[in-house]
């Protein structure tokens, strides 16, 4: 393989392609990043807090409710929100409730007696709440997640947060790094492969091949921004304090509507929870 | 050229990066006048990617570096001004296609330019698409970057180039990474530039071949730095010839096949610097009375000796894509062989396969009895050693006497003797000063002489190599060639995967074609390359073989390299002048 193409499987996603439009019922497609972040932002640091499964609850269906109308899911995405989260948030609240101090919760009812040990009721609900809060943040940054592409987030923190654009830019420069550098690992393992760097088995040999293969990764990959800078600075980037925009993404007020209504309805539900 | 102001004026300019002890270059002056094209010949190390990276102040804006005397751009100190205000005169090319690339798209990619100059949007999108177009990639403007052909890329950062207005464009060895189809679509795009006459081009380059169509002036730097000549092309390579070669500056392989010839007893009273000129001066040669010799190559005795390296019916196939559809291949022990093709045609994956960095399937390869698919590290090191394309990503231990005594230690081999195993390979290799120096320390050159230590410090009688000369400048790919042709002579068999067909030409016993994973063509090199195989697989036939073939007597067509030609001038070898 020539270091001048990528393998095609590096290729099958390409996170350059243009925000996809998938009409006005999936409107989340058509908000501007930092209103989908900021909308639910509210929301996930209640979620950091809220200590009863309720507020977690409702959170998570209000975010999977817009997923579902307003953002075109892939068969994967769709699996791993509705058949991976809540089988993991399962697994995690009964791990958790594992765990969970028995004295703080022996007032509530055995569920489980095995030897001296008992499962209390009350234990597996603090299990459930921390799972079910992690699931939420979770599920609530997929609004944003699975519905924006990087370059835009890149163009609304220039354009709307005034970041400054040199910052911005070179992040998105150095997101290409990626691919190279995944195609690049996997040669540099063949080669330590075949000269018989596998020797020996366990933690330690095997954290020796990982270091072993960080020198190499790393001298290439220094070399390699060096370039791309020099190739950026010749082609004046940085020379005034702005940059032409070519692409909008232009905070409107739709935008406005999204993340106030967002905002409302996570107070309503903070209201609600807290009334029963 | 007119009498007009010069764009670009180098004024005893010298530069030392920090950290350096010399100045490379080392006082040199030439001036670039619009819509010249000017060639930078110097042998490596004379500081010619410096230069360039001066002539729009990237040294020293963006590079830590000391610079005397003078680069005035458009009458202004380069020192003076910035380089984002520079680029508006003179923009860069440079060497790796990958490197250049920043967005996501091609349009993106060349608006890049103009939007940092803050220039309105209608502005930006018309001089993308006069740029896109210029270089024949406006219907493709709307794709990922990665799917273009290194050709394509480096297309795409001329475009970048381009949108940028420049009446300057300096390109530093942008053809070193590509194949020869992409190298010639590179020039295609620059002659029809040079032929706009709008833009000045400052070229480094090593494949002069390709190069000497639109070259109109050549200014050549000694090893030390200074300036050695500045004139017209045909005038300062036709009557300097000799002292070119002495520098150690790679010549047109055209005007070297005239050398070979005015040497061999030939009438050549003007020495050709072009093919087509090459094959002028082949028929307006005299009848001669005896031809050429035919280049007589021993054949080797394949058919009765059992094969070094066996396929049958070798099917690969990554992720679901099968990539190699049945090979079927025997290489005699002792040849060279040189696996070509276009990218993706499976050279890699083969080769990968032959030596077990990638297990194929069992029953399928056989080297020298063993099969990579059953063996364990310690026997496959013991018959045959694999070359990485780039030598850091095989090494592993932290100085270049580890790196070799490592395979011997594999082997379980008595300290004593691994100490004077590896002494002779450093010995071997010129590497016994920097025997304790760590391996990412070395120069080019020497980090690969080391890889291709540790490849045979076991033993391997058997040597395989990806692209062993991809982006690398044409001395050191001309040192690594001289290693192996001495191994091949002492009885090493070598493959070799590359995309480099005068190397094949010059170098290899044998020419394995491969086109879509299937062999197109397999036999000696005379043979393949006096067939169709290598245009049918969609590559160049060397410049020189094209040469020679295109001329009048067929007499000729047989000459595939400069040895043909016997017999040869005899260059200094240790100036790594000519092949």
């Amino acid at each position: 393989m020539t270091r001048a193409t990528l393998p095609p499987h590096r290729l099958a996603r390409d996170p350059y392609s243009d925000a996809p439009d998938h009409g006005p019922i999936r409107f989340l497609h058509r908000l501007n990043p930092l209103a989908k972040i900021a909308g639910p932002l509210p929301a996930m640091a209640l979620l950091i807090f809220s200590s009863a499964p309720g507020i977690p609850l409702a959170l998570i269906a209000l975010a999977l409710a817009l997923l579902l109308v307003g953002a075109h899911l892939s068969g994967r995405a769709l699996l791993g929100l509705f058949v991976l989260l809540p089988l993991a948030t399962v697994v995690l609240s009964l791990s958790l409730g594992l765990w969970t101090d028995a004295s703080r919760v022996d007032d509530t009812p055995v569920l489980l007696q095995i030897g001296d040990y008992r499962l209390y009721a009350g234990a597996l609900l603090v299990g459930a709440t921390t799972a079910l809060r992690l699931a939420g943040i979770l599920t609530l940054s997929l609004v944003a997640g699975l519905t924006s592409t990087g370059p835009d987030l890149v163009r609304a923190l220039v354009q709307q947060l005034h970041v400054p654009y040199r910052v911005g830019y070179t992040a998105l420069a150095a997101y290409r790094f990626v691919p190279r550098f995944g195609h690049e690992l996997d040669v540099i393992r063949q080669a330590h492969r075949v000269r018989g760097m596998t020797a020996g088995r366990g933690p330690i040999a095997a954290l020796r091949r990982g270091l072993g293969t960080v020198v190499p990764l790393l001298a290439g990959g220094i070399r390699h921004a060096e370039r791309v800078a020099l190739a950026m600075d010749s082609r004046a980037f940085g020379a005034s304090p702005t940059r032409t925009e070519r692409h909008l993404v232009p905070f409107r007020a739709r935008d406005w509507v999204f993340m106030i209504a967002f905002w409302l309805i996570t107070a309503l539900i903070v209201v609600v929870a807290i009334l029963l | 050229m007119s009498p007009s102001s010069p764009v670009i004026r180098v004024a005893d300019a010298r530069i030392r990066h920090d950290g350096n002890a010399r100045f490379t270059p080392d006082g040199v002056s030439f001036d670039v006048r619009p819509g010249e094209v000017v060639l930078l010949l110097g042998p490596s190390g004379s500081g010619k990617s410096t230069l360039a990276l001066a002539l729009d102040g990237l040294i020293p804006h963006a590079v830590p570096a000391v610079i005397d005397g003078t680069v005035l751009v458009d009458g202004v100190s380069t020192t003076d001004t910035t380089v984002a205000r520079l680029s508006e005169t003179v923009s860069m090319v440079f060497q790796d296609p990958d490197a250049q690339i920043v967005t996501g798209t091609l349009l993106d990619e060349v608006c890049f330019g103009p939007e940092n100059l803050s220039l309105p949007v209608e502005d930006v999108l018309a001089r993308a698409e006069t740029a896109l177009r210029q270089v024949g990639l406006w219907e493709r403007r709307s794709e990922n970057p990665d799917r273009l052909s290194g050709g394509g890329r480096q297309r795409l950062a001329i475009a970048c180039a381009l949108a940028l207005r420049s009446p300057v464009i300096v390109l530093d060895e942008p053809t070193a990474n590509l194949d020869p189809v992409g190298t010639e679509e590179v020039y295609a795009v620059l002659g029809e530039l040079v032929r706009g006459g709008d833009h000045a081009l400052v070229l480094i380059e090593h494949d002069l071949d390709a190069a000497m169509k639109i070259v109109d002036r050549v200014v050549v730097i000694d090893r030390m730095g200074r300036l050695a000549f500045d004139g017209p092309a045909a005038e300062v390579l036709r009557e300097h010839v000799d002292e070119l070669l002495a520098l150690g500056v790679w010549l047109p392989s055209a005007t070297l096949a005239g050398l070979r010839l005015r040497s061999a007893g030939f009438a050549v009273p003007s020495l050709p610097l072009t093919p087509p000129e090459l094959t002028a001066a082949l028929d307006a040669l005299p009848a001669r009375p005896s031809p050429v010799e035919a280049p007589v190559r021993t054949p080797h005795a394949a058919a009765l000796v059992e094969p070094a390296i066996r396929v049958t019916g070798l099917r690969v196939s990554r992720g679901r894509t099968e990539i190699l559809h049945g090979i079927d291949l025997a290489i005699a022990p002792g040849s060279f062989v040189a696996v070509v093709g276009t990218n993706g045609a499976g050279k890699t994956t083969l080769l990968q396969s032959v030596a077990g960095v990638v297990a194929p399937p069992r029953g399928t390869v056989e080297v020298l009895g063993l099969d990579p698919a059953r063996a364990d590290v310690r026997a496959l090191a013991r018959t045959i050693g694999f070359v990485f394309q780039n030598p850091e990503h095989q090494f592993i231990r932290s100085t270049v006497t580890d790196e070799l005594a490592h395979a011997l230690e594999l082997q379980r081999v008595a300290p004593a003797e691994i100490a004077d195993r590896v002494d002779r390979m450093l010995a071997r290799f010129g590497l016994t000063e920097h025997r304790d120096a760590h391996p990412f320390l070395l120069s080019g050159g020497q980090k690969r002489r080391l890889s291709v230590g540790t490849a045979l410090i076991a033993g391997a009688p058997v040597l395989a190599l990806d692209e062993p000369t991809f982006g690398q400048d044409r001395e050191r790919a001309a040192e690594l060639l001289d290693i192996l042709t001495t191994l091949n002579r002492e009885g090493t068999t070598v493959v070799v995967v590359t995309h480099d067909l005068q190397l094949v030409a010059d170098h290899a016993s044998h020419i394995v074609v491969l086109d879509e994973g299937r062999v197109t063509a397999s036999g000696t090199t005379a043979e393949v390359l006096a067939g169709d195989a290598l245009e049918r697989a969609g590559l160049l036939a060397p410049p020189l073989v094209r040469a020679f073939r295109a001329a009048a007597d067929p007499a000729w067509y047989a000459v595939t390299r400069l040895a043909d030609l016997a017999p040869a001038p005899a260059p200094d070898r240790s100036d790594g002048g000519a092949p």
